[in-house]
């Protein structure tokens, strides 16, 4: 056997592909086509074989796909999408409000509500509900608890049970049951229930309202005989299209509901069937007005709040988005704040607690009632709105310092289209200013104002205006009002460069948070206003010499400091090296605090990654400069501050072994100082868990080390990645191998293994002796063993080279081709070693049970045996075997082995040429 | 072996004017075919009065059931004697309901069903077999409405009428709290009002010194019948709306919006045996202790906690249905 010549200098120039310019970056975005062409050509030309660039999109055709979606688009009809949004607006409406008011488990509900204890004694109450109006017992004054879940059931079976009357043609049953639900809507008593009570209650009178329409509808359409007599569009029919029959029912219905006593319930129904006045008359937006007027009888502000709301949402129902009603309606919510504030001053202390929490319980009403205002308003209908709300006295005179309720207020800041708040911000203001009832907070008021400001910074007019008036009102406030309202504004200071402004804010903010523990509130305010302010300025020496920050940020604890520690940390990493001491130590201290507020934690756990991440990108991106020493310093300190922080210790690693290389490439002397480095790095690494990691910082530092002149270290980072080596099995057993890893790591250590100067002492085949003892008491696939051996194989082969590869960049150390020149020993040790591991390579590819593996295996050593080896008599048979299993295993026409055998020739025509000497 | 005999209008709603002929059809279903002597449509219009309690005294009220007034009596022969042939048969008819030779023009009152006076409109066919057989009839009440060329020519501009409650307009006792403190609500209301509109009108709180409960308009008849030489009246409750539900704002307006039921409404007549008149009550419920203590009483009982105005109210059938 005989290994084969290699002149390495010849091959990798015959093999390199030319090298041309490239003007344009392959992976940049825009299309560079005539360039890939180019390559795609030479591609071709250079060989016969297919090839698939994987960066290179499938041809597909994007274009079609947005056809697809246009068709789509223009096919759906525009009325039936606002109908459809409308519907999904509201269903998320309903949940959001049911999920808004904490409900206690238990509802308390009075006796007006025997609908919904009617489960327990439905006998008795079947016989006196005889009566469409018949008010319940009021005598009965005890109150019954039931959990909310029962509640909630129980209407889902009053649901259910009006349904199936309606469907087995029942229809004066469902009205009865409807009307009974409706009822319940007049206990306001359940307080934070009635939202839910509310959504519960609409949705079955909703479904009633829906089966009334689609009866009248089909009486409507069709003749008795079921012949289709006329066909009524939902978007654009008057009554006249309407047939008399049709009507009379439809009238019916209504004098139906006329007849509940009750004024609620008679509300809420005719509400329900609201939309078949369509049927009867042409301008059904008119009795929307009766409906809103009729709600003013409803004394009670909760139950009032929620029966406007019910107009509102059935309202959307018409083709015709009059807001007339909705406006009437605003207007007597207005009057009801009021009065529910001047109550509060004349009653007792207690009383006005409670008012609180029945103002909230209202506000989704005036929200979404704005809201359906607004919705796409003209700027021409806007104004008219602003006027008829009495904000605006006239057209002309805008904000005319007439007080609003603050709530309504609120809500109609928030609708408001962004340009009518820009153009007239300084009026709003102070509209808020002389707007100061009990019904909502002032400052948030201020504070949305700030914030729709912000939507379109650029449009604003009267910058200075509107900031001086806020910064005048906000200096009286206490410190989490003046973190809220300032936050919303900040934006706009900043973008208008208003540093006295911003110097005013940061000291207010210093001058009030001083001695003071930060609640919860003013913190994650805080959090805001800083990274409002970290992602303004791009600069961070900038920012930290502003007047008041570094306190202010020294001011902050807990997740929210962690956070804005975060941000800072992230933006000084972002723009290249670190190079400033002052701000490495400013940012160490920061990595330190947020480590310090981290590591209580489990630091494994998926939300510390970020932090770690961080800290580890900040270590990473740190430069000293020529200040080698004090670079180290830093490391050193770095493992001493965020020890368990594992990434972070990899980084170090990677960082002196940097520091060590860039320290010989000055060409000073520096031996001392690489030393270190690589005591530094060879102490960290055993504290990195895996230690397939550790192999590869091991194998990283001994190729420092190697490239230092250093050649004991390098031995004994070798043993010690060896020993790893040994370990890892044992240690990690149970897990699956990570064989690639584990194939690649080795790999590069045999390839290491050319540079160091064999040991003659220990025996220059000690370390790939080590690596075998390892392949051959471990239980690895046959898959990574046999590449294994492939792999000391190649070793082998290029160590007999009489020209290696490469060499240790270092004049000191000698490479093994001249310290074993001549020496007669040398190859045969070589090749009995390759001997001994080809044929562990041919039984271990044996062993391999699929056969397709088993087919690329073999032709992997074969190739690995033709370029390591010289093909003659005793490797041939060797090469047929194998080429003979790939055969039995593979199909005839795969590539692999085609090449394989064309490659095998190749050489073997070569080999028989010259004779040469064997052993 | 039975046969079923259905008697169908030829309007779903039943509601015939008296000029206008009513129209229809027979249906038999039979398993056989059925000989008869004739198919006759009888149609019976009547005024039913009682005397149950109200003015009449307690031998008055011994009578019970005067004699009914006849408005229509009538047998139209559909069909001469014949056969009719087994499975669904229909026979279509029209009879005219106005006999022409008579002028009863007036006597036609629109249906109207209350607690001492009703007036009912039936029709019934009876298919006539002889001895043998049992006699096939069906009987379906239609409604009747005044005719169009009967109607009031006037046009009916709804005529409203002012009204002040105060502490000082009540005819019965008050709280002494009431009548110190006062209260007073306005508004408008209308008197005359079309049977096919709602009574309509507004209110207005205007000051109250006691919270108020409730407002509720009572729509009441008001039935009188002749008894000898007696009148003998009833008022009864007709139907209740509450506009207010609990203490609402002052001086904000509420509307009035009373649709009128039907069959218990008909315009207001008044005839030489009977009449049939409509009031319209504004009652203020006060919020009191002494409410809770006297639960579920008659509505229109005037008690301290309560202020009332009681209005004629006139039901009169209009030309067109203004909407």
């Amino acid at each position: 056997m005989e290994f084969r010549p290699r002149n390495y200098i010849a091959a990798d120039q015959s093999h390199a592909l030319p090298r041309s310019r490239a003007d344009i970056h392959p992976l940049s975005s825009p299309s560079p086509q005539p360039i890939l062409r180019q390559v795609d050509d030479s591609a071709e030309n250079r060989t016969t074989e297919e090839f698939f660039d994987p960066l290179r999109a499938p041809d597909s055709n994007p274009s079609v796909e947005i056809v697809d979606e246009n068709d789509f688009e223009r096919s759906s009809n525009g009325i039936d999408d606002s109908v459809q949004v409308q519907m999904k607006e509201w269903t998320s409406f309903k949940r959001l409000l049911m999920q808004r008011f904490p409900v206690s488990k238990t509802i308390s509900v009075s006796s007006m509500s025997n609908t919904i204890l009617r489960s327990e004694k439905a006998h008795e109450k079947s016989s006196s509900s005889t009566h469409l109006d018949d008010p319940q017992k009021s005598s009965e004054e005890s109150t019954n608890v039931i959990t909310r879940q029962e509640y909630v059931s129980r209407l889902h079976e009053l649901k259910d049970e009006i349904n199936r009357a309606w469907h087995s043609e029942d229809r004066v049953k469902s009205l009865k049951l409807s009307i009974k639900v409706a009822r319940l809507l007049m206990d306001t008593s359940v307080l934070n229930f009635y939202p839910t009570l509310f959504v519960l209650v609409t949705d079955v009178l909703d479904m009633l309202g829906d089966m009334v329409w689609e009866r009248i509808r089909q009486k409507a359409e069709f003749a008795e005989d079921g012949a289709r007599f006329c066909s009524l569009r939902a978007e654009n029919f008057g009554a006249s299209d309407v047939p008399t029959d049709a009507k009379e029912t439809c009238y019916n219905w209504f004098c139906k509901v006329g007849t509940i006593r009750e004024l609620l319930p008679r509300i809420y129904l005719e509400l329900a069937i609201f939309p078949c006045w369509r049927f009867l008359i042409e301008q059904p937006a008119e009795s929307l007005q009766r409906l809103v007027m009729m709600t003013r009888g409803l004394a009670d502000p909760l139950a009032s709040a929620y029966c406007r709301l019910y107009i509102a949402h059935r309202a959307q129902k018409l083709p015709s988005h009059d807001t007339a009603h909705l406006i009437t309606c605003v207007n007597d919510i207005k009057l009801i704040f009021t009065r529910i504030s001047s109550t509060k001053e004349t009653a007792h202390g207690g009383f006005a607690d409670s008012k609180r929490p029945l103002v909230s319980l209202m506000e989704p009403s005036v929200e979404f009632i704005m809201k359906c205002i607004l919705n796409d308003a003209s700027p021409k209908r806007v104004n008219r709105v602003l006027v008829e709300l009495g904000i605006w006295r006239s057209q002309e005179e805008l904000f005319g310092g007439l007080p609003c309720v603050s709530i309504v207020l609120h809500h109609l800041l928030k609708e408001l289209p962004t340009d009518v708040v820009c153009s007239h911000a300084v009026d709003i203001l102070h509209l808020i200013k002389c707007s100061n009832d009990n019904s909502y907070d002032q400052y948030l008021n201020y504070r949305l104002v700030g914030l729709r400001l912000s939507e379109q910074i650029s449009q604003i007019a009267t910058v200075d205006a509107i900031i001086n008036e806020v910064i005048q009102v906000v200096s009286e406030y206490g410190l989490d009002e003046y973190l809220k309202v300032v936050d919303a504004y900040l934006d706009i200071v900043l973008q208008n460069q208003m540093d006295d402004h911003l110097k005013t804010i940061l000291e207010c903010i210093s001058k009030l948070a001083s001695d003071k523990v930060l609640a919860e509130d003013e913190l994650s305010s805080l959090q805001s206003i800083l990274v409002k302010l970290l992602s303004h300025f791009k600069d961070l020496e900038h920012l930290f010499s502003l007047n008041h920050f570094l306190p202010i940020l020294d001011m902050m604890h807990g997740s929210s400091r962690s956070i804005v520690n975060m941000h800072i940390l992230d933006m000084a990493t972002r723009n290249g090296y670190i190079h400033d001491p002052t701000t490495i130590q400013l940012l160490f201290e920061i990595s330190q605090a947020l480590h310090s507020d981290t590591d209580l934690v489990n630091m494994k756990h998926d939300d510390n990654q970020q932090q770690a991440r961080l800290i580890s990108r900040f270590v990473r991106m740190v430069d000293h400069g020529a200040a080698y020493e004090q670079h180290l310093a830093f490391l050193v300190e770095c493992r001493g501050a965020f020890g368990n922080i594992i990434e972070l210790k990899e980084i170090l690693v990677h960082s002196s072994n940097c520091l060590a290389t860039k320290a010989l490439k000055d060409g000073k002397n520096h031996n001392d100082f690489v030393k270190s480095c690589i005591a530094f790095s060879e102490v960290t690494i055993p504290s990195i868990p895996g230690h397939i990691k550790q192999l590869n910082l091991y194998l990283e530092t001994a190729e420092v080390a190697l490239l230092g002149g250093l050649v004991s270290h390098s031995d004994g980072l070798i043993d010690s990645a060896i020993s790893c080596l040994q370990s890892s099995d044992s240690m990690e057993g149970s897990r699956t191998v990570d064989s690639d890893g584990t194939l690649s790591s080795i790999r590069k250590l045999c390839s290491l293994l050319i540079m160091v100067p064999g040991n003659t002492e220990v025996g220059i085949l000690h370390i790939p002796k080590s690596i075998l003892s390892i392949i051959h008491s471990r239980s690895w696939s046959p898959r990574l063993r046999a590449r294994l051996f492939c792999a000391i194989i190649s070793l082998s082969a290029t160590l007999s080279q009489e020209r290696l590869p490469y060499h240790a960049d270092h004049p000191e150390i000698m490479g093994n081709d001249l310290l074993f020149f001549g020496d007669s020993s040398y190859v045969p040790e070589l090749l009995s070693l390759t001997e001994s591991v080809l044929q562990n390579l041919v039984d271990i590819i044996e062993q391999e049970s699929s056969r397709a593996a088993r087919g690329s295996m073999s032709l992997e050593a074969c190739n690995c045996i033709a370029s390591s080896l010289k093909i003659n008599e005793h490797v041939l048979p060797i090469c047929s075997k194998l080429l003979e299993t790939a055969k039995s295993c593979l199909n005839a026409n795969d590539k692999y082995l085609t090449s394989t055998i064309s490659f095998l020739d190749k050489n073997l025509h070569a080999a028989t040429v010259p004779s040469s000497i064997a052993i | 072996m039975s046969a079923k005999i259905e008697l169908l209008l030829s309007r779903p709603n039943r509601i015939y004017r008296p000029s206008e002929p009513l129209e229809g059809k027979i249906v038999v279903k039979s398993a056989s075919s059925i000989s008869h002597y004739g198919i006759r449509i009888a149609l019976n219009g009547s005024v039913t009065l009682q005397v149950r309690g109200g003015s009449a005294g307690v031998i008055e009220s011994l009578y019970g059931v005067l004699k009914p007034i006849t408005i229509l009596n009538r047998i139209i022969e559909i069909k001469p004697s014949g056969k009719i042939v087994s499975g669904t048969t229909e026979i279509p008819f029209s009879v005219t309901l106005r006999n022409p030779k008579e002028d009863n023009l007036e006597r036609f009152y629109e249906t109207f069903h209350g607690t001492d006076i009703s007036i009912q409109y039936l029709a019934t066919v009876d298919i006539m077999r002889g001895y043998l057989h049992k006699s096939l009839s069906a009987t379906v009440e239609f409604i009747v409405e005044s005719d169009k060329a009967d109607l009031l020519n006037q046009p009916v501009s709804p005529e409203m009428v002012i009204f002040y409650i105060t502490q000082d307009t009540q005819r019965h006792p008050i709280l002494p709290e009431l009548k110190s403190g006062g209260f007073r609500i306005t508004g408008r209301i209308s008197t005359q009002c079309p049977m096919l509109e709602p009574l309509g009108g507004e209110l207005t709180v205007e000051a109250s010194a006691l919270p108020i409960c409730s407002i509720d308009i009572h729509l009441l008849r008001v039935e009188s019948v002749l008894l000898g030489e007696k009148i003998i009246t009833e008022t009864s409750l007709i139907q209740t709306t509450q506009i207010a539900d609990g203490d609402v704002c002052r001086n904000m307006t509420l509307p009035i919006y009373v649709i009128l039921p039907r069959l218990l409404t008909c315009p207001t007549v008044l005839a030489g045996p009977f009449s049939i008149e409509f009031k319209v009550a504004i009652v203020i419920n006060f919020q009191s202790e002494l409410s809770r203590l006297h639960p579920k009483l008659d509505p229109l009982t005037p008690r301290l906690w309560m202020a009332m105005e009681t209005l004629p109210l006139e039901l009169v059938r209009t030309r067109i249905k203004s909407q």
